[in-house]
């Protein structure tokens, strides 16, 4: 201790010579720099994406519902029904299937997109011929208690999938043609480098954009302050689904959560009705299982605000549908 | 005098005996994390801590799991004397590590070793005294509690924003999406855990942790020999060990007693039995080689030295300093506890602290806190801060939910399952769902419903109470209908969901307050 003392006097009592004086200025100098680029490397700025091509693909009808007590049958069936998993995953294909997990509650509480849904899709797509099947979502509840209790973890693990946590630096920033709300927005880049995209939405009540349905549960690619997005939720919503463009929608309706959404709990508030849509317009598919769940679709804004901009069609009576029998 | 080289086996062996339980201890902490399957509870290391159990059990008057194991350590310090200190303790091991930078050797005369080492007997007191009135503040200077805030707030969040930065960069900058991305999600999903911590104010705990471990450099095992009212605690066991250190053949040549590094050994070669910590140094140190460690009485025991034996107790507090002490703690222990005035009018209160679910009153609370940062360490969303000053100096780094960083979530009784002496209960996943931390407010003049009459409700569409303790009550503007949040503080839990999502800023729209307990 003393002779650290008598050093720092030594030290204090040197007098500083120019030369001292500039060494030391270019010591500081080269820390400053090298923290400088440090920091760069660590917080590389985002890159930019014009989103997901839009690949216009045809099934054999607009929309299937099929219904039984299997979700998983239910699911192959509508699919198959569609046109089979080909016509949307080629061979070696990465797919993103994006259900609704974001919350922490079981299946029954049908807050969260039915595990049995999203093994069927996986099985299908690798079936199809893909290289890889991604599941993720950015959650409400904490991720890890999300992925296990909504079952979809375990689900989709057993049939091959890559089922990860979304991290939030991993992102592409959105750039729109048009004006846009979104712009600038923060977007998994997982879920735009992709070859197919598939929207598993689960139908639930929402109080503000009364139900959650495929628009809304592209939210989950979104990094950053998603509560931002409810101020003019259906603009915003229709240039984010036009951002990603899904290739196929899948709407889980096994089970309803009438009411306290998007949250639930309470099974009481839950209504079965076993049935699974797919759709390739994201629009017709929210507006038909808005139309199950008693809404009027034009009432809900996503839908409204879609139709309006010509962006996807919510004629129901003159769109070709089919109904697979249980 | 030459010696031909010996394997120190004894020596390497405390080495790899404490090397093994800093890993240990490091892996318990790292493993107190969702979902709790690191197959040791964190509550283990305090529960062998009889500084934390006897204390904390006198203080608030309950008898604390852990007595049992506690008292074995005592039991088994009685057979080997400090083994703890010198071949298990985790800051001990720190200590040492620190220790070793310093070259010098420290030769101390009997008298001034002894009167350093008094210092942790008025320590011991003053916190043994404080218990019997009521008080715990035996986590101030407990060993386990400073290193297991040390690894738990600053060793492992700086680890895992390290290794996290640098993978993140290495996958940016070089845009390794492949193989590489696909291992680090491994890695996070599994060795990892996807939790970068942050701690507010982990620096004033580093700072302390630093000057109890850097201490070793001005001195070697200062804070074990001087301070550490734990050692202290196992020094009275010590003192009347089974296991004795023998010399054979000693010529009085004074090395072990400049070797030593709790300046046990006296200048007649004999040594205080109690401040040994079993370093077996000394053995080996010998040039005569004619020290043991062994069990076996008859022979000449070193500690009977004629005409030093008297000498020593005036290591000890005298009963005239000890009764000095308990006339100066009186007013201050007078002032401290409300519980012996009955608690009237004036409740110390949260200063609107949002507690853990669960924790007892606030003044017991603080008081059966022992600081260890195992509900911190263990929360799910790191909402779990220390605490500063906000609830008085007394409650300095007990835990406080802060939405901002993190919110209580719902169905998780992490917390009170590591809470090793119950300040935070075990509660059943149904109950935690009922307990009320505190309860939402609506600023109004901020919310983006009520002030600027637009859409947001993120509140009411987080709010995990199955029937929503928010609700909303519709209005039309301007042609538009619009949903403005409403809290039914009967149906709040306070979780702080709410507020952590809040898009208001800087300050939220909605903010939790904290109960009156």
């Amino acid at each position: 201790m003393e002779k650290l003392f008598y050093r720092l006097e030594i030290f204090l009592k040197k007098q500083i010579s120019r030369g001292r004086f500039l060494k030391i200025c270019l010591g500081w100098f080269a820390v400053f720099v090298s923290e400088n680029r440090f920091l760069k490397l660590a917080f590389a700025k985002a890159a930019e994406s014009d989103g997901r091509p839009k690949r216009k693909i045809k099934g054999n009808y607009d929309l299937v519902v099929s219904e039984g007590p299997d979700p998983y049958q239910n699911t192959v069936k509508a699919i198959e029904a569609l046109g089979g998993m080909g016509l949307f995953v080629k061979k070696g294909a990465v797919v993103v299937i994006k259900p609704n997990m974001g919350w922490d509650r079981t299946p029954e509480q049908a807050a969260n997109t039915d595990p049995g849904v999203v093994a069927a899709l996986t099985d299908l797509c690798y079936k199809a011929g893909a290289k890889r099947v991604n599941i993720f979502d950015v959650t409400c509840n904490d991720e890890r208690r999300c992925y296990e209790n909504s079952g979809i973890e375990k689900a989709a693990k057993e049939k091959g999938a890559y089922v990860y946590f979304a991290n939030q630096w991993d992102v592409v920033k959105a750039k729109f043609p048009y004006k846009s709300q979104m712009e600038g927005w923060a977007i998994l880049r997982d879920a735009v480098k992709c070859d197919t995209f598939i929207n598993v939405p689960v139908l639930k009540h929402h109080s503000l954009a009364r139900l959650t349905l495929s628009m809304k549960n592209l939210m989950g690619v979104c990094a950053g302050m998603r509560g931002l997005m409810h101020q003019g939720l259906g603009e915003k919503l229709v240039d984010l689904t036009d951002f990603i463009s899904p290739e196929l929608t899948v709407v889980d309706a096994t089970r309803f959560l009438t009411r306290n959404g998007p949250s639930g709990g309470n099974v009481a508030d839950v209504t079965v009705l076993n049935k699974v849509i797919a759709a390739t317009d994201p629009v017709l598919a929210d507006a038909y299982a808005g139309e199950l769940a008693g809404v009027d679709p034009l009432s809900l804004s996503y839908v409204k605000d879609a139709v309006a901009r010509n962006f996807g069609s919510a004629d129901i009576a003159g769109a070709k549908m089919f109904s697979v029998p249980a | 005098m030459k010696n031909r080289p010996r394997s120190k086996k004894l020596v390497i062996a405390r080495r790899i005996s404490q090397l093994f339980f800093l890993t240990l201890f490091i892996y318990i902490l790292w493993s107190t994390t969702y979902p709790l399957k690191g197959g040791i509870s964190p509550e283990i290391i305090f529960r062998l801590d009889p500084l934390i159990v006897f204390l904390t059990s006198l203080s608030e008057r309950v008898l604390l799991p852990g007595t049992l194991l506690s008292l074995m350590m005592i039991v088994l310090t009685f057979v080997l004397g400090r083994f703890f200190c010198g071949w298990v303790c985790p800051l001990g091991t720190l200590i040492d590590g620190f220790g070793a930078f310093r070259k010098k050797k420290n030769l101390f005369s009997d008298a001034s070793n002894r009167r350093w080492r008094r210092i942790k007997w008025f320590l011991l007191s003053a916190v043994f005294l404080s218990a019997v009135f009521g008080m715990q503040i035996a986590w101030v200077l407990d060993p386990m509690a400073t290193a297991a805030r040390f690894v738990s707030m600053n060793l492992i969040p700086t680890v895992t924003l390290t290794v996290q930065k640098i993978f993140v960069g290495l996958i940016t900058r070089f845009e390794l999406y492949g193989g590489f991305y696909d291992f680090y999600r491994n890695l996070q999903s599994s060795v990892l855990g996807v939790n970068v911590y942050y701690f507010s104010s982990s620096q004033l705990i580093f700072a302390f942790f630093l000057a109890v471990t850097a201490s070793a450099i001005a001195l070697p095992r200062l804070w074990c020999r001087m301070l550490c009212p734990l050692g202290a605690i196992y020094r009275i066991a010590a003192g009347k060990a089974l296991m004795e250190r023998r010399l054979e053949g000693c010529t009085n040549c004074g090395v072990c007693k400049s070797d030593c590094r709790m300046g046990a050994i006296r200048d007649d070669s004999g040594y205080v039995k109690g401040e040994c910590i079993l370093c077996m140094d000394c053995v080996y140190d010998c040039p005569p080689r004619g020290t043991r460690f062994g069990f076996s009485p008859g022979q000449k025991r070193s500690e009977e030295v004629p005409g030093t034996a008297a000498k020593d107790r005036k290591g000890a507090v005298s009963r005239k300093e000890f009764l000095f002490l308990l006339a100066a703690s009186i007013p201050f222990l007078g002032g401290r506890r409300r519980r012996f005035r009955g608690g009237a009018g004036v409740s110390a209160g949260t200063g609107g602290l949002i507690r853990p679910p669960g924790a007892l009153p606030e003044e017991a609370f603080v008081d059966r806190c022992v600081r260890c940062g195992n509900c911190m360490k263990v929360c799910i969303t790191n909402g779990l801060q220390p605490v500063m000053l906000e609830s008085g100096a007394g409650g300095i780094w007990t835990p406080q939910l802060v939405p901002e960083i993190g919110y209580c979530e719902y169905q998780c009784t992490l917390c009170g399952n590591v809470c090793p002496t119950g300040a935070i209960p075990k509660l059943a996943p149904e109950v935690k769902c009922r307990t009320s931390l505190g309860v939402a407010v609506v600023e109004h003049h901020a919310c983006i419903a009520w002030a600027n009459h637009e859409e947001c409700i993120v509140c009411e569409e987080h709010c995990p109470v199955p029937t929503k303790a928010i609700k909303l009550q519709e209005e039309i503007y301007d042609g538009r209908k619009i949903l403005k949040p409403v809290v039914d503080k009967d149906l709040c839990i306070g979780c702080g969901l709410c507020q952590h999502v809040c898009p208001v800023r800087p300050v939220r729209a909605i903010r939790v307050r904290g109960a009156e307990r």
